[in-house]
């Protein structure tokens, strides 16, 4: 699932004074002439800063994402659904550890990532933030949120960083089943009785929002990225991602009746670009620093789940252990 | 701090009311990492495919098989210590990394089989190209470059002794007989297309 919106810091104009203009120099050749850069490699402090951010904020919200659908699992609707969707949240938490091996690469290690995000240092996507109340909040994000990941996901796979694109690839590879799963939910659901319509449109009401802003605050006033964007870090601007997305899946949701609640929302045929009203970038700021509905319990979940494992790390850790930054 | 979930497992947790009493993660309990390498199907070369945290080489047997093989296909496994990884320099355009491996010199000592494992393309995996038997891995490097180079293009060699690795054993080559079982793991189980035409002809 995830990898949108993620939030970088701005970056300061002294932040590459100190680099090596030769080394700095054969770096970007390197990713202008499309080849991608290994763990090994030099690289800018810069670059493997936002990197670890990136990949690091992708990994949690692969873990916390799998909160709220996993919450769906024993109450989803027959046997077949119930299999889909624990193979499901099993394949979010398997891409956390693919997301945190390629993040590791880098020279973070898991356990500094895991605690940076318990103890609320670290972010992850916003959207995760919020309940799903329903089945179909569940079918909701199944599909949609999936959706929205796999434009941004398939986007990143053709990034600089090779540990990262090779988690992505994979990552997109397993993803191909949920989002199929996701529309066959909705499919029923639309289908199906007066109820059963009215539950999707209400989950789709409360949904929108956070999916406008699960690509990321609009360009105009997102964090300054044209260096990120050179060394295929981040590999569209928020507003491309959030556009290609309308493009592709507001037709498949009007094409199944259900009203987008947005009364602005339509496609300018001129430029090509979806028009929409803007979404209330404070209410993504307000809940991305803690302030929405389910922040606490999200990191509270985790926190426990870290607590309650900690004796079983502890009866098998042993001397032999120790850690070293993995190779690829 | 009252945290209410959606969720009554979640209420049903007696630490939820003193959150924030629970005390930090311990610092550093991390595990050591493992190097994994699939074989997709039988005949074909491993490839690296990822790492796995654990406390032991028989627990990163076991993880592997549940975090890198859940999915697709897959006839056997293995996996060793990164630390008993050793890695050559990586070479970028047409320099192959063979020319940059100088000769280990004369042996010594007893010679052990060493796993070689190729990079032919900057962004992929590294491939199982096969066994040499040297008294170092910068000598098993050097024989690679001798008997494993092929002619191929080689950006990065990998070297670990053979006796580090835990493989998989015949009798339990049959861990992945069941995948192709798991159609709800498909995409192709999720067809709703004549469901969707109906109702569009309905409206």
């Amino acid at each position: 699932m995830y990898g949108g919106g993620t939030i970088f810091e701005n970056i300061k104009g002294t932040e590459l004074e100190n680099e090596d203009p030769g080394q700095l120099a054969a770096f970007e050749a390197r990713i202008d002439r499309g080849e991608k850069i290994e763990p090994r490699d030099w690289m800018p402090a810069l670059y493997r800063k936002q990197l670890i951010r990136m990949i690091e904020q992708h990994a949690h919200s692969e873990i916390i994402g799998a909160l709220p659908e996993g919450t769906w699992i024993t109450r989803a609707p027959g046997f077949k659904r119930k299999m889909a969707l624990m193979a499901k949240v099993q394949d979010e938490v398997g891409h956390a550890q693919l997301l945190y091996s390629a993040a590791e690469t880098l020279g973070k290690p898991r356990e500094q990532m895991i605690d940076d995000l318990i103890n609320g240092k670290s972010k992850y996507s916003n959207i995760f933030n919020y309940p799903a109340f329903t089945w179909a909040d569940s079918c909701f994000i199944s599909w949609l949120v999936d959706a929205g990941a796999i434009v941004n996901q398939l986007a990143n796979a053709k990034g600089s960083y090779g540990p990262y694109c090779r988690a992505l690839d994979r990552i997109c590879a397993e993803e191909s089943f949920h989002l199929k799963y996701g529309h066959h939910c909705v499919i029923y659901l639309a289908t199906g009785t007066a109820i059963q319509r009215a539950m999707f449109q209400e989950a789709l009401d409360r949904w929108w929002a956070p999916m406008m802003h699960f690509f990321g605050p609009s360009d105009n006033i997102s964090a300054h990225t044209e260096t990120l964007m050179r060394w295929k870090v981040k590999m569209a601007t928020n507003d491309d991602m959030r556009n290609q997305f309308l493009d592709m899946y507001v037709p498949k949701i009007w094409e199944l009746g259900f009203t987008i609640p947005d009364p602005n929302l339509r496609k300018n045929e001129t430029t090509g670009r979806w028009e929409y009203t803007e979404p209330d970038w404070d209410e993504f700021k307000r809940v991305i620093n803690g302030d929405g509905p389910c922040n606490k319990e999200r990191l509270a979940v985790r926190r426990i789940a870290e607590e309650r494992g900690r004796w079983v790390r502890e009866a098998l850790q042993s001397k032999q252990n120790v850690y070293v930054t993995p190779l690829a | 701090m009252k945290v209410v979930s959606l969720d009554p497992r979640v209420n049903r947790l007696p630490e939820i009311s003193g959150i924030d009493s629970i005390s930090r993660k311990a610092p550093l309990d991390q595990f050591g990492t493992y190097e994994v390498f699939v074989q997709p199907k039988e005949g074909k070369p491993f490839q690296h495919e990822g790492i796995v945290h654990a406390p032991n080489l028989e627990l990163a047997f076991l993880l592997a098989k549940e975090t890198l093989t859940r999915r697709f296909m897959c006839s056997s496994i293995f996996v060793t210590d990164t630390r008993n990884v050793f890695v050559s320099p990586t070479t970028e355009n047409d320099q192959n990394v063979y020319d940059l491996i100088p000769s280990a010199g004369p042996a010594q000592g007893n010679a052990r089989p060493y796993e070689i494992f190729h990079l032919f393309k900057r962004g992929k995996q590294h491939v199982h190209a096969g066994q040499v038997a040297a008294t170092s891995p910068q000598e098993a490097m050097w024989i690679g470059g001798q008997s494993l180079r092929a002619g191929k293009m080689i950006y990065n060699v990998w070297a670990a002794p053979t006796d580090t690795f835990r493989f998989t054993r015949d009798e339990e080559r049959d861990l992945w007989l069941t995948l192709p079982e798991k159609k709800f793991r498909d995409a192709a189980a999720y067809k709703a297309g004549d469901k969707l035409k109906t109702f569009l002809e309905k409206k």
